[in-house]
């Protein structure tokens, strides 16, 4: 008699350091605990807002929107090429500057009184000045820290960052430079506002336990007898952040147009030269909110933005290299967009309602098993940084 | 309503007014509005038709197509929107329509 060897073991082994222990539901709906992730975390972490191929030439600029920090930011690339990032708001009393989400120019002049604003944040101009009791050098724009990787764009509020982008990404860092999107030319973006929690928001995306009750269509290409949810092969743990590498099924059950559209989309990667890369199977989450994945078709970021306890926004890239100028090119990522939106369009509505549960506060604690891991791990990252937190802003003697 | 694209299209005629239309938005707004009768049938006659309309069409860069050209592009482009449709979704199209659209797509590269 043949036994069956599966051809598929869940990495059980790589979370169980973690421990079993019940999360307390709390930290996915208290305001109070919000607000010490958000000063803890959120303003003083290196955030992920954006990507270079917004700002293509010197002259241009991109305004993004913090909610958690009520903050409007300017990423500009001046005159001379370097990103800088700065406040929206002018020296004088504090109107914003610009309404339009991106532009060209190299000044940024008040509508209020007419100050005018270098690509530096620098005042440059002002009616009336020397009525002021002021130098042009006291009206400087607060800056806000700003760096790349991977074409990516990170601000960080803190004024002064206790780490560098490339310090706080680790070895990340050079992993993520090796994927397409370091390398992408423009971008198909979805959004959504939901009424959820940012990690409730967030741990949806990173277990597969979900999969084949929510994806149960859309998915099915991931499910294997021997690997029903599609877990993943492996898991890593870097600091704060964390991976998991997606299991390639070996006898997916495809449906016509999709293997030959995915045919297409395949043979213009192998072109490209982004097929076949050490990163093809790895999905990076980094902390504290952003998703990249390593797969070089539907090549997408994902940002969740907390507002409150309750409320995110989500904002998905699917990133492309080079302009669709073939209908071919055109016809692939349309397909590939229209795709990997459906599987989130699915996650985006079950998360509404994992978060409705959990308000009336009769639900004590929440549960993880081992295959969701990393939400553990999402968990675990955020107390240590909202512990360290309390411990800094408390009198050395009250320390516990 | 005829003649609308490149010569050896005929079949396609019929689908034009609907589904060629410009932008990935708008074709998922039509592949949203459309019932499984339009979607079925435009999936059983174009997708026989694919590989030799995209090979056509490769034959120049997308900025020169002639307007017929265009035509069957945006026809293509939302035939991908309909194959989710007809070969994923199938009878949960419905459904997932509705939550679709708190997906609000906000940049497209292209039109
Ligand atoms: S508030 Fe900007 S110039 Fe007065
Ligand atoms: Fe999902």
């Amino acid at each position: 008699m043949n036994e069956h060897t599966p051809i598929y073991t869940a990495p059980e082994e790589q979370v169980a350091w973690m421990g079993t222990d019940p999360i307390p539901a709390k930290a996915y709906y208290d305001p109070e605990w919000f607000e010490l992730e958000r000063r803890a975390i959120f303003m003083r972490t290196w955030l992920e807002v954006g990507h270079v191929c917004e700002l293509p030439e010197p002259g241009t600029w991109i305004r993004r929107e913090l909610e958690f920090a009520q903050a409007s930011i300017l990423i500009v690339r001046g005159k001379d090429g370097q990103i800088r990032a700065f406040y929206n708001a002018c020296t004088h009393r504090g109107t914003q500057l610009v309404e339009e989400e991106s532009g060209k120019g190299t000044n940024f002049l008040c509508p209020y009184h007419f100050w005018n604003f270098g690509d530096d944040g620098r005042l440059v101009a002002a009616p009336d000045f020397n009525r002021f009791a002021l130098t042009k050098e006291d009206c400087k724009i607060p800056k806000v820290s700003v760096d790349t990787c991977a074409g990516l764009i990170f601000v960080n509020l803190d004024p002064a960052p206790k780490q560098t982008l490339r310090e706080f990404l680790g070895d990340f860092a050079d992993r993520l430079e090796t994927l397409p999107v370091a390398r992408a030319t423009t971008f198909h973006e979805y959004c959504y506002d939901i009424d959820a929690n940012w990690k409730i928001t967030y741990d949806n995306f990173q277990e597969n336990y979900h999969l084949r009750h929510v994806h149960g269509r859309t998915g099915i290409a991931t499910v294997h007898a021997d690997n029903l949810y599609g877990y993943p092969t492996g898991y890593t743990f870097h600091g704060k952040h964390r991976t998991q590498t997606i299991w390639s099924n070996p006898e997916p059950q495809i449906k016509p147009m999709q293997g030959y559209n995915f045919g297409l989309a395949a043979k213009i990667g192998m072109e490209q030269g982004i097929i076949g890369g050490p990163e093809d199977r790895t999905y990076f989450a980094v902390f504290p909110s952003l998703f990249i994945i390593g797969t070089p078709i539907q090549h997408f970021s994902h940002k969740v933005y907390p507002i409150s306890a309750t409320r995110s926004r989500g904002v998905f890239r699917v990133y492309w290299i080079g302009e669709g100028d073939t209908a071919t090119k055109r016809y692939a990522r349309e397909y590939a967009l229209a795709g990997i939106r459906d599987i989130h369009t699915e996650d985006v509505n079950i998360i509404n309602r994992a978060q409705k549960g959990l308000l009336s506060g009769a639900i004590k604690n929440v549960h993880f098993m081992s295959m969701e891991g990393l939400c553990r791990h999402l968990y675990q990252q955020v107390v240590a940084e909202v512990e360290a937190y309390r411990n800094e802003s408390q009198p050395a003697g009250e320390r516990a | 309503m005829s003649n609308q694209l490149p010569d050896g299209y005929a079949v396609l005629e019929p689908f034009v007014d609907y589904w060629a239309v410009s932008g990935t938005a708008n074709r998922d707004q039509r592949r949203s509005d459309s019932t499984p009768a339009q979607r079925n049938a435009f999936y059983a006659i174009a997708k026989d038709l694919v590989p030799q309309a995209l090979a056509q069409l490769d034959a120049k860069p997308i900025a020169e197509l002639d307007d017929k050209e265009r035509r069957l592009l945006d026809l293509l482009l939302s035939f991908t929107h309909v194959t989710h449709a007809v070969e994923m979704l199938t009878d949960g199209e419905a459904r997932h329509a509705k939550f679709r659209k708190e997906m609000r797509i906000t940049r497209q590269p292209a039109e």
